[in-house]
């Protein structure tokens, strides 16, 4: 099939199969380096002080938090929304992107699942933690007991425990069938040892014959496909949560679609961030190019416009609506104690996803990678104050207080990020950060050259 | 492969036999069945509104496949460019309402006090929502107007510049499509139940443009083909627009629910009357709706081997236009026509008239060039495109 | 020894693969298998892999899912429990499209999944050694039969000659 000569190459430099092999495999060979064990101390320290926030929870009781009455759920549902977001880029980069053929996918698409999975399980504690008890955390699932009670399927409580164990389940059976040729590369460049044997187990006997590679082929791409409407539901049925309530600024037809927008743009600047330091980190220039960063950042354009078209809609929509209480939401947003919050989150948000049409912006790895910590600490600020400022001051005006969060809120959530980085940071130790034989499949086709022939885009 | 479309006198012949019947068809209508002032207007705005969205959309589809750099549409690019030069003459169709805005607006003639209309008067008066009408359009023709302008040039000096600027247009033509897509859809919808809003409206609208344009861009392919044109148009191509028709209509069903069941959920009184009346009265029409453009496009097109056959495809397509179009319906029609609203002789006769006027604008826009667009540099990835 | 059951002929591209197939397939060769480090367009037609029906087991198991879930749901409001939540009916439809719609892609999803592993016999073994590691390097071969001593190393060189074979062996 013809490729465009307008198109730049996805894999730059000379390279055969084997470069790739090799090249791809270095980091699980070779010992990590020192900016590797820097990284994991710091994330790891990070970890360890999050564990403790979350023994100190369970151990004192929620009366630890900074909740009260009025303001019931504030920065765990805040840090839960924000990291299940951040995980569906993993899912648009592995599944979306590979149903609209986008090449440029095959050298992220590894690593940004596996942030997915981290993402997941990080978001997973806090309705694990936050729930009083959670040692009846079994209570949410349906099984017959002798109080002859079922769980409350009209819930969206309920529903979020079924859209992310099945997000969670599918994104790992997903990763994991993409991993499986690609241990089985690592099992066989390893001579001897326990690494070998294990590697050798998990790759399940990976053999490479045709009628395998086809059946893998399929099940990929029906899996990416089932997982495309998943991604939407999930994240659609988190924003439930909030806009099932009748509560002004949470009850608005919007949110489905407008926090799934929200979530693939934070999950993209996530992915910005991780691969921008790894791919200089672990020397995968060449496969994980400015090209792809363009890309990426022109994801960001579409989805932060989204969420750009949405703040625009909800302004006019809670003028227009003639109610009351929906006018005062915003107004309390965009003037009230909490203003410096809505005003973070409109610059890191618009701002950041409109700067990006310049570009020499969008194809400069330093900027990117600034922006993409800002528009993750952006969306960060929109659930905090979606959340927060509807919260805090609604129908009851004698009911209005104002929440301030607690060293172990704060604990919990830079925690979470340790968890996440350190969690990454093992993954690219221990499987390939990119995927070896999606990078193969296009090195004719995508490849600056190949070792073989010189490549005549025609 | 020079191709040329050309507009066959006996394909302007029967448009307009067509819509000279069509015409005196809905006038018998009118004065037989003697229809109220409001459901003749509605069904003026039903139409503008639907054919508007597939000249809009199908400038949506142009923008968004250029941005993203895709190739595979390039072979079929003439289509969706000939269909956004129906945009003026629904510019001049969509300025005719004021002539009926007291029989469709309630906001535009109201007596008494109403509390609601009033807090919304700065936007809903007549001056300024012509006001917008007038800015949308401009935006929108100038905008599509820059992108067969520089095809054209493109076809003729094949200077990559035009193609760059194609792309610039088409991003911005983006943010502009999103912004007054959903404004316009606001105002000339959404304030047909005045008291009702939804948040999520615009973007409802704006999906149910870029499918009905899609299942057009579809329909108008095969009848090219099988009238000759389009040899190179391959299954391959075709299973990428069958893809786009399944994935969308998805897309539109989730943003049906979303809208439905949030406000089922919420039960609050000012938001469910818009359900009420449609479930109340429309129920047929209602489930017609979701069912039709959900139940056909996923169990039709969920085959790869149904994806790739070009007649199936346009077959699932039509079905898909006709499910789309009552979906405007029962967007419009109880909150214009109100008691009066019926699917009737008026309703199909004025769509066809439509229908006919819109592809006779489309088909001599088609043939004032190439059918297949010369020097685009994605041409040859298009034309050896496999799936 | 016994006579070899196969006869393995090695490229390191996947061009002179598919052409060697291709001649293999027409000197009426028997093809036991082809191996590469990643999957090779074209190999599926040339060997007349029929497509996998692992979609159609998805789809069915999810089917299974939906029903199993919005069967429980609708029983567990109607006749185990009914309650009144929120001044809904107990038959709540809009209520119950979320789960059915994630029981659904769990059912076919785990489906699909184990369908793949079963058909294609992957599973967890610590002692497989493979035919040839760099298979999954850079190494593509096809496995011929000797059809009991029919096919020989020299009749396979002749068969493709003028293709850049890497070697042929037993």
């Amino acid at each position: 099939m013809f490729q465009s000569p307008l198109r730049n190459p996805l894999i730059k430099g000379k390279k055969s199969y084997q470069d790739v092999t090799s090249q791809l495999l270095d980091p699980m060979v070779n010992k990590a380096g020192k900016l590797w064990y820097m990284g994991i101390t710091l994330s790891g320290g990070a970890m360890m002080f999050g564990l403790f926030m979350i023994f100190w929870t369970i151990w004192q009781g929620i009366g630890t938090w900074g909740e009260n009455r009025t303001v019931g759920w504030a920065l765990e549902i805040t840090t839960f929304v924000w990291w299940i977001g951040i995980g569906h880029a993993g899912t648009f980069i592995s599944a979306i992107l590979l149903l609209f053929r986008q090449r440029w996918r095959n050298s992220i698409n590894r690593s940004a699942e596996a942030m997915t999975l981290i993402a997941v399980a990080c978001a997973a504690l806090f309705p694990l933690i936050h729930l009083g008890r959670p040692l009846l955390t079994f209570f949410i699932f349906p099984y017959p007991n002798t109080r002859l009670l079922w769980v409350n399927f009209n819930s969206p409580l309920v529903w979020d425990v079924f859209a992310i164990s099945t997000y969670f389940t599918i994104s790992l059976i997903f990763w994991y069938v993409g991993l499986i040729p690609d241990i089985a590369t690592l099992r066989d460049k390893l001579t001897k040892g326990i690494k070998k044997s294990v590697y050798n187990f998990l790759s399940f006997s990976w053999k490479g014959s045709a009628r395998d590679w086809h059946r893998h082929e399929i099940t990929s791409i029906m899996l990416a496909a089932i997982a495309t409407p998943l991604v939407l539901s999930v994240h659609s049925i988190v924003s439930m949560d909030f806009a099932t309530s009748i509560l002004p600024g949470w009850h608005t037809t919007i949110f489905p679609p407008y926090f799934v927008a929200g979530a693939i743009f934070s999950g993209f600047a996530m992915v910005l961030t991780l691969l921008i330091i790894t791919r200089k980190a672990l020397g995968l220039e060449d496969f994980i190019t400015i090209e792809h960063v363009e890309s990426m950042n022109k994801i960001l354009i579409a989805t932060g416009s989204i969420v750009g078209l949405a703040y625009i809609t909800e302004i006019f929509m809670s003028w227009y609506s003639g109610v009351e209480y929906e006018h005062y939401a915003l107004m309390n947003r965009v003037t009230g104690p909490y203003w410096w919050a809505y005003w973070i989150m409109v610059i890191c948000n618009v701002g950041s996803a409109q700067i990006l049409w310049i570009k020499k912006l969008r194809t400069n790895l330093w900027f990117t990678f600034f922006l993409s910590i800002i528009i993750n600490i952006g969306m960060w600020f929109e659930r905090f104050v979606i959340i927060v400022t509807s919260l805090h001051r609604d129908f009851l005006t004698s009911s209005w207080t104002m929440y301030k969060p607690t060293i172990v809120e704060y604990g919990l959530l830079i925690g979470t990020l340790g968890i996440f980085f350190t969690a990454f940071l093992l993954f690219i130790r221990i499987f390939p950060v990119i995927s070896i034989f999606e990078v193969k499949s296009i090195l004719k086709t995508e490849g600056a050259y190949s070792a073989n022939k010189e490549l005549n885009h025609g | 492969m020079e191709e040329q479309f050309i507009f066959r006198k006996q394909y302007r012949n029967i448009l307009i036999v067509l819509m000279v019947v069509a015409f005196l068809v809905a006038l018998t209508a009118v004065f037989a069945f003697r229809p109220g002032a409001s459901r003749i207007w509605a069904n003026i705005l039903l139409n503008n509104q639907f054919f508007l969205g597939i000249a809009l959309g199908a400038a949506f589809f142009i923008a968004v496949n250029r941005v993203a750099m895709s190739g595979w549409h390039t072979i079929i690019q003439r289509l969706p460019e000939a269909m956004t030069s129906f945009i003026p003459v629904a510019f001049i169709l969509m300025l005719l309402i004021f002539f009926g805005m007291n029989s469709i607006y309630h906001w535009s003639h109201y007596e008494g006090y109403d509390e609601v209309l009033e807090g919304k008067k700065a936007w809903l008066n007549i001056p300024f929502f012509f006001t917008r009408i007038v800015l949308y359009f401009t935006g929108w023709i100038a905008f599509t107007w820059m992108m067969r302008k520089n095809s054209e040039s493109l076809m003729i000096s094949s200077d990559l510049k035009y193609h760059n600027r194609r792309k610039i247009f088409a991003g911005l033509y983006l943010v502009f499509f999103a912004i007054t897509v959903s404004a316009s859809s606001w105002d000339w919808i959404m304030s047909l139940d005045p008291h009702w809003y939804s948040t999520i409206f615009g973007w409802y609208v704006l999906i149910s443009m870029f499918v009905t344009s899609l299942a057009f861009i579809i329909i108008l392919a095969w009848f090219l083909k099988r009238a000759g044109y389009l040899t190179q148009l391959r299954d391959d191509h075709v299973h990428d627009l069958a893809i786009l028709l399944f994935a969308f209509s998805i897309f539109w069903s989730y943003e049906w629910y979303a809208e439905y069941f949030l406000i089922w959920y919420g039960h609050l009184p000012e938001e469910t009357t818009y359900y009420i009346t449609r479930l109340n009265e429309y129920k047929a029409i209602f489930y017609l709706n979701i069912g039709i453009n959900f139940i056909v496009p996923f169990f039709g097109l969920i085959r790869v081997r149904s994806k790739r056959n070009l007649n199936w495809v346009a077959m699932v397509a039509t079905v898909v236009i006709i499910g789309h179009w009552i979906d405007y319906w029962l967007m419009i029609m109880p909150g214009a026509a109100g008691g009066d609203s019926a699917i009737g002789l008026l309703e199909i006769s004025m769509t066809i008239l439509y229908a006919g006027l819109f592809i006779f604008v489309l088909f001599r826009s088609l043939a004032r060039g190439p059918l297949i667009i010369k020097n685009d540099p994605l041409l040859d990835e298009s034309l050896s495109y496999e799936s | 020894m016994d006579s070899p059951k196969y006869i393995s002929v090695f490229f390191d591209d996947e061009d002179p693969l598919r052409e060697a197939v291709r001649k293999l397939l027409e000197s009426k060769e028997t093809i036991i298998d082809v191996m590469t480090p990643f999957p090779v367009h074209g190999i599926d037609k040339l060997l007349s892999i029929k497509r996998s029906r692992i979609p159609i087991g998805g789809f069915i198991f999810g089917i299974l899912g939906a029903t199993l879930a919005f069967g429980f749901m609708t029983w567990v409001f109607t006749v185990s429990y009914p309650l009144i939540i929120g001044g809904k009916p107990f038959f709540a439809v809009p209520s119950f499209i979320p789960i059915t719609f994630e029981m659904t892609v769990l059912f076919s999803g785990l489906a699909m999944a184990a369908a793949f592993f079963v058909r294609s016999k992957l599973k967890p073994d610590i002692r497989f050694n493979p035919v040839e590691e760099r298979i999954t390097d850079n190494m593509f071969v096809i496995l011929v039969d000797t059809g009991n001593g029919n096919t020989t190393p020299q009749k396979i060189r002749s068969i493709l000659s003028g293709i850049k074979t890497l070697e042929i062996r037993e």
